[in-house]
């Protein structure tokens, strides 16, 4: 008896030693300027689960020679559903986008046609952690100057690259609800790739109902648009659905891993989609073994050589798509990236 | 001959119209005969003075038209039948068939007469997944950005219609998962 009283209050001094000592480390993660930034950094990531608001948002998005810009009007109510209602460009003026969790419900009021489509991705938890773990793992939240972003006074953090100490997003996170005000990313030689923020902003929660009805307006046609597939991360399983033998990058900007993937048939074509990410960037590799090459319709590429290979590539905003052939192999690369870096990726996809 | 060259004689000299005996000797004489060197040179003047005139009635184009005449006559295209005939000469018709013949050898094996994908497609599957990312500005506006970016070309309609990646309505977007 004696015996097991002493286990237990060995027990007992153990748990008590495990908890002060978490809770230090807490208070301790806190408090450093690091600490803070990371704290910060997963309370804006959760903000807009938690604030309802309406704002006016502006995004940029640069190409190597020219930039797009639209200008939204977006009502937000905690904790999944946001009306964007396009005031720019001119072209999509009127338009708005209804997202209800991972529904998207685009009103094309130009051609009276409401376009549902499902994106899983966008209310995955798991994947959202998951990423989260990646930018903690390959990126350094630190403290930057403050700001007043849309009337509200902000915190600025810069998530600094651990490989190459690039500065690759800054964000700017309202003081009182943490929810980021504006944000910027940088491509590697330090150019600004995109840009959003609010121009104006009011938390409130009496948005009302209308806003966000899904219901196609009288005369307006409800057509099934595209649904995305939730990618796996049993990347075996994916390539075995494939059909055929891969080619993988043998070099990847550092931090960068292959995280899921995806098997499907477009147009008759079974595609392999792998994606790439180091928790802020990412990157697609699709190939197929049909010889399916890319239509660029109205986008017009442009060609590049490298590596004995005619590649053809265009620029969506920041957005690269670059594609080529190898081995009877098609592929196609996608990715936040400037472009040299996506060569380099190419030449080394290689058997 | 005379002691005097007639007027038809002296004419003839000016124009170095004589045979070539006759031409020496009424050189001859003109060194010596003051009369008929007198006559010879009023025939001369009157021979310069009737060029001069002929030579003032002529009508030349000013510089410049002439220089825009030239350069419109450089500048001049074919007609395409033209152009089809010069392609047919043997010195051009046969490289260029040579040149057709090994382009389509290289080109041959590369040619997509089958199933394409539409790279608004790759772009579209592409921000799907970026949506995973934390810090990724949520909802579906990639798509929208794909149909704004081709603005510059007035083609946003067509992306839009192209959600089915250029086939039936019906899907062929067979996910596997």
């Amino acid at each position: 008896m004696p015996c097991v009283k002493r286990r237990a209050v060995f027990a007992l001094a153990l748990a008590l030693i495990a908890t002060v000592g978490a809770s230090t480390s807490r208070a301790l993660a806190s408090t450093t300027p690091e600490g803070r930034a990371g704290q910060l950094l997963r309370e804006s990531i959760d903000a807009p689960k938690n604030v309802s608001y309406v704002g006016q948002l502006e995004t940029i998005r640069f190409s190597s020679n020219h930039a797009n810009a639209t200008i939204v009007r977006i009502e937000h109510r905690a904790p999944g559903m946001t009306r964007r209602w396009y005031l720019a460009p001119e072209a999509l003026y009127g338009d708005y986008i209804i997202t209800r969790g991972s529904a998207n419900y685009q009103f094309d009021t130009k051609q009276s046609r409401v376009t549902v489509s499902h994106n899983p991705s966008l209310d995955s938890q798991i994947a959202a952690n998951d990423s989260m773990s990646r930018v903690m793992t390959n990126y350094r939240p630190v403290l930057a100057r403050n700001d007043i972003i849309a009337g509200r006074p902000t915190v600025s953090l810069i998530l600094m690259n651990k490989y190459t100490g690039e500065r690759v997003m800054r964000i700017w996170i309202d003081q009182t609800t943490h929810l980021v005000l504006k944000k910027e990313e940088y491509h590697g030689n330090g150019s600004v790739a995109s840009q959003t923020r609010f121009e104006e902003l009011r938390y409130t929660n009496a948005i009302p109902d209308g806003i966000f009805a899904t219901e196609a307006p009288a005369g307006y046609a409800q057509v099934a648009g595209h649904d995305f597939a939730m990618p796996s991360s049993d990347i075996e399983r994916v390539i075995r659905d494939a059909g055929f033998t891969p080619i993988t990058p043998k070099s990847l900007p550092q931090g960068f891993a292959l995280v899921s993937g995806d098997a499907t048939t477009v147009n008759g074509v079974r595609t392999l989609h792998l994606v790439y990410s180091d928790g802020l960037r990412g990157i697609s590799l699709f190939q197929n073994a049909t010889g399916a090459a890319a239509d660029f319709g109205s986008l017009p590429p442009h060609i590049i050589y490298f590596e004995n290979h005619d590649a053809q590539y265009v620029e969506d905003g920041p957005t690269t798509l670059l594609t080529w052939q190898e081995k009877g192999l098609h592929f196609a690369l996608v990715g936040d990236l400037l472009r040299n870096e996506l060569v380099e990726i190419a030449k080394s996809v290689v058997p | 001959m005379t002691d005097h060259l007639s007027s038809e004689l002296l004419i003839d000299y000016l124009r170095r119209e004589l045979p070539p005996q006759d031409d020496a000797l009424v050189h001859v004489h003109l060194d010596t005969c003051t009369a008929c060197r007198r006559e010879y040179e009023v025939e001369a003047s009157l021979t310069e003075a009737l060029r001069a005139a002929a030579a003032r009635e002529e009508v030349e184009f000013p510089s410049l038209v002439a220089a825009r005449v030239w350069e419109e006559i450089r500048n001049a295209k074919p007609s395409p039948l033209a152009r089809i005939a010069a392609l047919w000469r043997p010195l051009v018709a046969l490289p260029v068939a040579a040149a057709l013949v090994f382009a389509v050898f290289l080109v041959g094996p590369m040619s997509h007469s089958g199933p394409k994908i539409a790279a608004s497609y790759y772009l579209e599957e592409h921000a799907a997944q970026q949506a995973q990312n934390p810090l990724t500005e949520r909802g579906p506006a990639a798509s929208h950005f794909i149909e704004t970016s081709a603005l510059d070309s007035d083609t946003s309609t067509e992306l839009a219609d192209e959600a089915d990646y250029g086939v039936a309505a019906t899907g062929v977007i067979d996910a596997v998962r």
